[in-house]
């Protein structure tokens, strides 16, 4: 059984007095510690699977168990509860509190989870993506990369199993998005299950497995086309 | 140009509910300014019409008190003036105090008053008439008969019917036609001189003849007032008058004076300028308030934009013309404020309308639309908030292209001082420190808001505290005259008597009395450096165990010496031991009496906070030649009698003419100060709106703004309550901040108003800077409480916020 599974998962959005199916019949199963990425072009709904994973959406058909635990049909609390225990977020475009240091951004994400002591372990986190000199930098002080780091030191130190990443190189020029693909990496090795959504096919090449997706529905379900490459070999 | 006019449509539609916000705030500026200064032009044409109408005397000649003379007599004198053609209308009157019973089946209606004699012959009087408000005026036909017509104010105050008997002093009954209102009695101030005292103070107008007969002075006269034709010489009739008076009575003081010689006359169109100055602030506050709340909403408008207009700088917009955006939305919104400020001004003029009508009960009253002041509302409501937004047009438009058109975490760089205010160390957990570092990381907006809080608090501080300040001063003139024998009443006589006469003697021997002194009360004039301060001189035992004033700074005079109050001593600019001139009556003959001026020591200071009140020690009466007289009785009740039994059975003995309470002076004002409050409540209510706004206005910004933030925090679990919480942390922060800025602006403002605003206007109370624990309350409830609770307004659209769609906004 995995740590993610997808059953019939349908969502439907009702825009402009029309339907519009964002994702078709999907049926996934991700397990623990894998580095999964999912590709697609734009509209393909790669972010909205992202969503259902990460319980910030609900499906319209279907089940999704993460970790053991229904979402559908379960409460809004319940859900609010889900996330600060099983998931955690990466975004594109870093979301970091712009009025909180590096430091205090990390410790959100632990005090998130209700857990205590959440100064010393974000200080940890930062120092083990390389920003342990960076501790008390606001963002609008940091460099792109350096925040994405932060984003992903917050998202480590809810120590949830599962890491969603939504286009966390969009943003970022090629040698940054590569340190940054190499700490998600290290965090799959860690055993942290990591879902990174981009509609970047060369990121794909690194991926234990990918899921391509086009038109709301999975087309391909595997290991990279041509093989699993190191992330020293990717260019863009 | 119908582009920009469509796109800064769409902007404003996209922010709709803060616009409309701003839009009632700048509404309720304009509209309260533009509302209450209509105020000021209907009192202006209304009274000029309402003393037209009833013929305010050009001269006003009173006799010394106690002082009387033939009436034909008199008129005679002032038709053998050498500029008698000048004169177009004389009439004497016979003015006298009294008590009035107007008891009804339910209801014990004893108080003092006066009354008012007039000529009814030909229609009359011609000169200071009197205009029958209900029921019908008096006729040649009532002369000497026992009719009257009641003056409205304290019919109206007892809510009395039209038509009904009353009984004055010496037993007589009187029928009462009508209620009645004359120019001198359109404020109804009592013998005090205070406001408002329509609720302790009866006057009542009946035939010359009928106040000859019940004052038992048939023929006699102690008041002329005269009309002159249109051009004639006041001041050279004045001087003839005064010469003709002294000539052939020269044992009688006669004072002449013009319509400002009356107090009401006076009081009602000073007090015009005084409050359009008080209008003027609150309006001018509570603009402010809006500007500062424009100013957020154009700042937020502009952030917004700032991509936009960087993209049009790339393309080769000049800056001026991509001001022009966001400028028309400030354009709109003040407009759009001014549009519904017209509508508040109505509202707030016809409220005002109606509180005036009550208020100022005057035969002639017109509320006619003022376009001018509707215009300067208007300018002002469009200008001032507009003017606000100026500065960060100005800073969005100065910024190169590539720093317009930044996106992402570029595109979040701080400068100033937020780095500075970030490194604050705030402990707790980060949900408890983002509050606190939300307000520190935009120092500019955060004053802002503040400002915008503070404006609504100041205006509410300085208003409240006006109300309290007066209630204070109420309640240390009453805490002053009942140091002792707090139950006593004063018992007017309506001539000198001497203290053992029999009049007196039934008065202290009177089974409900239990100890009284017998004392003189005396219209007086102080003067001292240039400052002239009327008021009733008091000539009694200083030491008295009945009651005594308080006396500071006591000093020994070789000569005679007074007591005056700290605030006559103020505003003469003396202290005890320097000399003031005091004019004051002094008995000439029998019942003759004239003003004379002495030099008299200050021998101490009083606190009571009216200023017309001083002292003499019996000592010194021999200055007024009135050793072993007295006007005025102090009766202290006997054990177990009430106030109401001494009045009842003091009413109507030989020679009383009012007994009152000494409460009676400081409830008088405390009523007056009631009804003041009918006017403040229409502005107070407005300010609690606008405070409400404003907070709203910043929560629903401070919501769209955080929106990405917010949303993050639900993407990690964080509960909407946990969320709302930290909401309302912020709001109750900047709350704190702009209840503390608006109550210590509130206080200097209230400070001012009550040092030189006030005295303007009231120059007789000395009133005490006062804030009520309540009002500091109030002003905490609204401007922490609310502003910290405003945030919950937003919970439905956090509620229904799309997390994903959210988080995915690019910046």
């Amino acid at each position: 059984m995995g740590l993610i599974e997808l059953s019939g998962v349908t969502r439907r959005y009702e825009i402009g007095g029309g339907t519009v199916t964002a994702l078709q019949d999907v049926n996934l199963t991700v397990g623990a510690g894998e580095f999964a990425v999912v590709l697609g072009p734009s509209g393909s709904g790669k972010t909205t699977l992202l969503n259902m994973i990460g319980a910030l959406d609900t499906a319209s058909e279907g089940e999704i168990t993460i970790d053991g635990e229904r979402l559908s049909g379960a409460s809004r609390a319940d859900l609010f509860r889900f996330r600060r225990q099983k998931v955690s977020f990466v975004f594109q475009t870093f979301n970091l509190f712009p009025g909180l240091t590096a430091v205090e951004n990390v410790q959100f994400g632990v005090d998130a989870t209700g857990k205590r002591d959440g100064h010393r372990i974000a200080a940890e986190v930062l120092a083990r993506v390389g920003l342990g000199d960076r501790l008390h930098h606001f963002p609008s002080q940091l460099s792109g990369g350096e925040q994405q780091r932060v984003a992903i030191a917050r998202a480590l130190a809810t120590d949830n199993p599962i890491l969603l990443a939504d286009e966390p190189t969009g943003e970022l020029d090629f040698t940054t998005g590569i340190q940054i693909l190499e700490l998600l990496h290290e965090q799959a090795h860690a055993g942290i299950t990591v879902l990174i959504v981009t509609h970047n096919r060369e990121i794909s090449r690194v991926a234990d497995r990918v899921i391509e997706l086009s038109s709301g529905r999975i087309v391909t379900d595997g290991p990279p086309t041509g093989g699993q490459v190191p992330i020293a070999e990717l260019h863009w | 140009m119908r582009l920009w006019l469509r796109w800064s449509w769409r902007d404003l539609r996209s922010r709709w509910v803060q616009v409309a916000a701003i839009a009632f705030i700048i509404a309720l500026g304009s509209g309260i300014y533009s509302g209450l200064s209509s105020t000021s032009e209907w009192r202006q044409v209304s009274y000029d019409a309402s003393f037209a109408r009833l013929h305010m005397y050009d001269l006003h000649a009173d006799l010394a008190e106690g002082a009387f003379l033939d009436a034909t007599a008199l008129v005679d004198a002032a038709r053998s003036i050498p500029h008698a053609d000048a004169i177009e209308a004389v009439e004497p009157r016979l003015v006298t105090s009294t008590q009035v019973d107007a008891s009804t089946n339910g209801e014990t209606i004893l108080v003092p008053g006066r009354i008012v004699g007039v000529d009814v012959t030909d229609g009359g009087p011609h000169v200071n008439g009197v205009s029958a408000a209900k029921g019908r005026p008096l006729e040649a036909s009532d002369a000497g008969t026992d009719v009257g017509l009641l003056d409205r104010h304290f019919a109206d105050y007892y809510d009395l019917p039209d038509t009904g008997r009353i009984e004055v002093s010496g037993g007589t009954t009187l029928d009462y036609v009508g209620q009645g209102l004359s120019p001198e009695y359109f404020l109804i101030t009592g013998e005090r001189n205070s406001l408002l005292a329509e609720a302790n103070y009866a006057v009542v107008f009946v035939p010359l003849e009928t106040a000859q007969r019940i004052a038992g002075r048939p023929g006699a006269a102690n008041d002329l007032v005269v009309t002159l034709a249109p051009g004639a010489d006041r001041s050279a009739v004045r001087a003839e008058l005064e010469a003709v008076f002294a000539a052939r009575f020269p044992d009688v003081g006669v004072e002449l004076n013009g319509p400002r010689g009356d107090f009401a006359y006076r009081y009602l169109y000073d007090d015009i300028e005084g409050d359009q100055r008080f209008y003027n602030i609150f309006a001018v506050l509570i603009l402010a308030g809006a500007a500062f709340a424009a100013f957020n909403l154009t700042g937020r408008i502009v952030e917004a934009q700032r991509r936009e207009i960087g993209i049009g700088m790339a393309l080769g917009v000049p800056a001026r013309r991509l001001a022009v955006r966001p400028l028309l939305v400030a354009l709109e919104v003040a407009l759009l404020g001014v549009v519904f400020g017209v509508g508040v001004g109505l509202v707030v003029a016809a409220l005002m309308g109606s509180v005036l009508e009550g208020f100022f009960p005057l035969p002639v009253w017109r509320f006619p639309f003022q376009l001018g002041v509707f215009a300067r509302g208007a300018a002002l409501g469009l200008f001032l908030p507009f003017l606000a937004t100026l500065y960060p047009v100005w800073r969005a438009v100065r910024v190169t292209p590539v720093t317009a058109i930044r996106t992402g975490f570029l595109a979040t760089q701080s400068s100033g001082l937020a780095p500075a205010l970030g490194r604050i160390p705030i402990p707790g957990r980060t949900t408890a420190q983002l509050p606190f570092r939300n307000v520190l990381r935009a120092p500019r907006r955060t004053l802002m808001t503040v400002l915008g809080i503070a404006a609504a608090i100041t205006v509410l501080v300085g208003l409240v505290g006006i109300i309290d300040s007066f209630l204070a001063t109420i309640d240390e003139a009453d805490a002053e005259s009942s140091t002792s024998s707090p139950d006593r009443v004063n018992v007017s006589l309506d001539s000198f008597y001497p203290t053992d006469s029999d009049e007196v003697r039934a008065i202290a021997d009177a089974p409900v009395t239990g100890a009284a002194e017998a004392t003189l009360e005396l219209p007086s004039t102080m003067r001292a450096n240039g400052t002239e301060v009327e008021t009733l001189l008091e000539v009694r035992d200083l030491d008295s165990p009945l009651w005594a004033p308080t006396i500071s700074d006591r000093t020994e005079a070789t000569g005679p010496g007074v007591v005056i109050t700290e605030t006559a001593a103020d505003d003469l600019a003396v202290e005890p031991g320097d000399r003031i001139t005091l004019r004051h009556p002094r008995r000439e003959g029998a019942t003759s009496y004239r003003f004379v001026d002495s030099r008299v020591t200050v021998i101490g200071l009083n606190p009571f906070p009216i200023r017309n009140v001083a002292f003499m020690g019996l000592a010194d009466a021999g200055l007024t030649n009135l050793e072993g007289l007295t006007n005025l009785v102090v009766v202290d009740p006997a054990p177990g009698t009430s106030v109401d039994e001494v009045k009842q059975a003091l009413f109507g003995q030989p020679g009383v003419a009012s007994v009152q309470p000494i409460s009676a002076f400081v409830d008088t004002i405390r009523d007056a100060l009631e009804d003041a409050l009918a006017i403040l409540v229409v502005v107070e209510g407005a300010v609690l709106l606008l405070a409400l706004l404003i907070a709203f206005n910043s929560a629903s910004i401070n919501a769209d703004e955080r929106a990405r933030e917010h949303a993050t925090m639900f993407a990690f679990g964080l509960r909407l309550r946990t969320v709302l919480r930290m909401a309302t942390t912020e709001g109750a922060v900047i709350g704190v901040l702009g209840t503390g800025v608006g109550l210590g602006a509130g206080w200097l403002l209230l400070s001012w108003l009550v040092r030189s605003l006030i005295p303007e206007t009231l120059p007789d109370i000395g009133i005490v800077t006062f804030l009520a624990p309540s009002t500091v309350l109030t002003a905490v409830g609204l401007g922490v409480i609310a502003v910290a609770l405003a945030p919950l307004l937003t919970s439905r659209k956090l509620r229904r916020m799309d997390i994903p769609s959210t988080l995915r906004v690019m910046e």
